[in-house]
């Protein structure tokens, strides 16, 4: 059994190593990129959402690559991306692939079970918590490289010398092999990180991204717009989502998760009351919350035609009129360019100088 | 109490039932005035760019109403059915009036119908609403039975075949009126499946069904099925949590089943999130036992009449064609 998963921002890393620590052998692909994209779009539906297109393209080089298995999060949702991975396994089928396929969710817990256990051969079951720990060992450790990463970015006095550091310390990640060897790194990381020679504070603005989890996550979509807006722009970014977000909580490996998403779905009520399945809880509470936490902007970046954001999108011009905070929109598909989106962040980030300054001078 | 209803999205379903409901507790119904161009274009305007076109008609709609009623009454739709399952309409469907109430800020909160029948009946639904709109609870039942009856007429109106648009005119007192010439038998028959937001509305369809006929085509839609038939279907094809994508995608797979159907239109406005999927579902699973054709015809606000009438006819002389070619070697087309 050859296992293979699509690409979400550095998911793959806590990802590979709980297949991994199972027994089983994980394929990873190559990084999406534009390639990919053009592949999926190729063969997937007109206008499905982008990130089912860039997984679908993700998915098609995991099985050049080797895979026999495809194992997707799936279930059946208000919200598109539950049906993924079985539209997308039916396209695959029908261009000559032959895999299996892990539908995580859709097919119920023991079936899925059954088979990694037949893959492992039927021993090795003892080490799924094991496999659990190394998961989310590696998740937190991702995270605050990430956290850390977005902080330091705009403040750096060499350009660059964070994301060199960060992808020295995920290659490291990726190959730590024991929970010791993790928690060494995370206090190596954690060190060399906050050592990097900063410049003299001179008040970085600070931008909260809102919107679709994909889009958030997964650089090559968004044109790495976080680390971008970092080391380009000069601008803190903070998205609401984040990859340990998603990993851990829906395997309920970290409570407060929990806590915070339920908060957020109590303030988003009084605008949504129902729940549509997307994260439009996080993205109007996000925005609701952005210039309590010291946002100078909210940058809401969605797909084209992603149900759940379309609707956030009527509703948040109302919040940030009301809360008196910038929003730029920004939506992805496969069509959308650098420099137009460069063009926007840059008239955005520029407004939201030149606003600063006007606010301290009327102070 | 005047109270208006958008002429769109679920006024095609449940528009006899909400009518009579609400006339019998007392209030002024108004309906907006069917879909036009400029409907459209306001709508357009006023909405988010790439959602399908039905919602940006809803909106053109309500700014139609603006001002002229006391309330407007937008349904909410949660979940149509109950089953062991979460079951869930399209996001759309479920946060329309937030999305009507934060686009429109001028106008009162719209008056919201929740149907979420998962959760609680539709009878309490309609209590609700009563409540609501501070209406005297006492008739209630006579009320309520009422309207079941109207709805149950407008069943079986689509039932015998008739688009929910002709529907609604026969409903509204046009009893002596002849039946549609789309119904009578032709060479060729064309089963077209969409929502009936999408089959009702001439405007956003681009008057599809009346260039299949105008062609020479018999036309069935996807609204003529019952309830029962499509819930046996869709037992044998795979699980959808989307009420109203599930009957479309059993709708289709039951006109494909039949032998007299030449030919599928399946009908998707341009942006609707579920049946971008379903749509894919329905071309890869489903097989056509007899041969007939499926054509997908996507829709936007955009979309030209001159395009959808050279589809149509294109389509039906294609059917056309096969069925003579087949008609003597005794094979399947």
């Amino acid at each position: 059994m050859k296992i293979a998963f699509p690409h979400m921002g550095n998911a793959y890393i806590p990802l590979k190593s709980l297949v991994e620590y199972m027994g089983v052998e994980a394929v990873v692909p190559e990084r999406p990129n534009r390639r990919t994209l053009e592949l999926g779009a190729r063969h997937a539906p007109e206008f499905v959402c982008l990130p089912f297109k860039i997984t679908l393209g993700d998915c098609m080089n995991a099985l050049e690559g080797g895979a026999d298995t495809m194992a997707m999060v799936c279930g059946m949702w208000a919200c598109r991306f539950g049906y993924y991975a079985y539209v997308q396994h039916l396209i695959l089928r029908d261009l000559g692939y032959e895999f299996d396929s892990l539908l995580i969710g859709r097919e119920d817990w023991r079936a899925v079970f059954d088979k990694v256990r037949a893959a492992v051969g039927g021993r090795k079951v003892p080490r799924l918590a094991g496999a659990f720990a190394m998961l989310r060992a590696k998740a937190r450790a991702v995270e605050e490289l990430e956290v850390l990463a977005r902080r330091l970015r705009p403040r750096e006095e060499v350009p660059g010398s964070t994301d060199t550091l960060m992808e020295e310390y995920l290659e490291k990640l990726d190959r730590a092999a024991s929970l010791r060897g993790v928690k060494e790194l995370r206090l190596e990381q954690h060190e060399a990180m906050t050592a990097l020679p900063l410049r003299p504070p001179n008040g970085t603005l600070r931008v909260r991204i809102v919107g679709e989890l994909y889009v958030l996550l997964e650089p090559s979509l968004n044109f790495e717009l976080v680390k971008r807006l970092g080391t380009q722009f000069g601008v803190e970014a903070q998205p609401v989502l984040s990859t340990y977000r998603w990993l851990l909580s829906s395997l309920w490996l970290d409570p407060l998760l929990h806590v915070s998403s339920s908060r957020a779905r109590r303030a988003t009520r009084a605008y949504l009351p129902y729940v549509l399945g997307g994260e439009e809880h996080m993205t109007i509470a996000g925005t609701l919350g952005a210039p309590d936490d010291g946002f100078d902007g909210v940058i809401h970046a969605y797909p084209l035609t992603c149900m759940p954001e379309n609707i956030c999108r009527t509703i948040l011009p109302h919040i940030t009129r009301e809360n008196d905070i910038p929003l730029l929109d920004l939506c992805f598909d496969e069509h959308t360019s650098t420099v137009g989106t460069m063009t926007r962040l840059e008239a955005f980030i520029e407004m939201l100088r030149s606003r600063r300054e006007k606010g301290s001078h009327s102070c | 109490m005047k109270i208006g209803i958008p002429r769109a999205l679920m006024f095609y379903r449940y528009y006899p039932f909400l009518e009579s409901f609400l006339e019998g507790c007392g209030c002024e119904v108004k309906p907006s005035p069917p879909t036009n161009l400029k409907v459209l274009g306001e709508g357009t305007d006023i909405c988010v760019d790439d959602v399908c076109v039905a919602v940006k008609v809803l909106f053109g709609h309500v700014s139609q109403l603006a001002g002229r009623v006391d309330a407007v009454l937008i349904p909410r739709l949660v979940s149509v059915e109950k089953k062991g399952y979460d079951t869930f309409t399209c996001p759309k469907l479920i946060a329309a009036p937030d999305m009507i109430r934060y686009s429109f800020p001028g106008l009162p909160a719209p008056l919201e119908f929740v149907v979420d029948v998962s959760s609680m009946p539709w009878w309490w639904s309609c209590l609700r609403l009563a409540r609501r709109l501070k209406l005297p609870l006492r008739g209630f039942p006579q009320v309520y039975g009422k309207a079941m009856r109207q709805q149950e007429r407008f069943d079986g109106l689509l039932h015998r075949g008739l688009l929910p648009s002709e529907a609604l005119a026969k409903m509204a007192g046009g009893n002596g009126s002849p039946p549609p010439a789309y119904l009578s038998q032709r060479d060729v028959t064309v089963a077209v499946v969409g929502h009936p937001y999408l089959l009702g509305d001439p405007i956003v369809n681009k008057r599809l069904v009346h260039w299949l006929d105008m062609s020479g085509a018999r036309v069935l839609g996807s609204t003529m099925l019952g309830k029962e038939e499509l819930d046996a279907e869709a037992r044998t094809l795979p699980p959808l949590s989307w009420s109203y994508e599930k009957e479309l995608m059993a709708a289709a797979s039951l006109f494909l089943k039949r032998g007299d159907v030449d030919g599928v239109i399946y009908l998707t406005s341009f942006g609707c999130g579920p049946d971008s999927l379903v749509t894919e579902m329905v071309r890869r699973e489903l097989k056509p036992a007899g041969g007939q054709v499926l054509l997908d015809l996507v829709l936007d606000e955009h979309s030209a009449e001159s395009g959808v009438r050279t589809r149509a006819e294109a389509f039906v002389d294609l059917l056309r064609h096969r069925k003579r070619r087949c008609a003597g070697t005794g094979r399947v087309p």
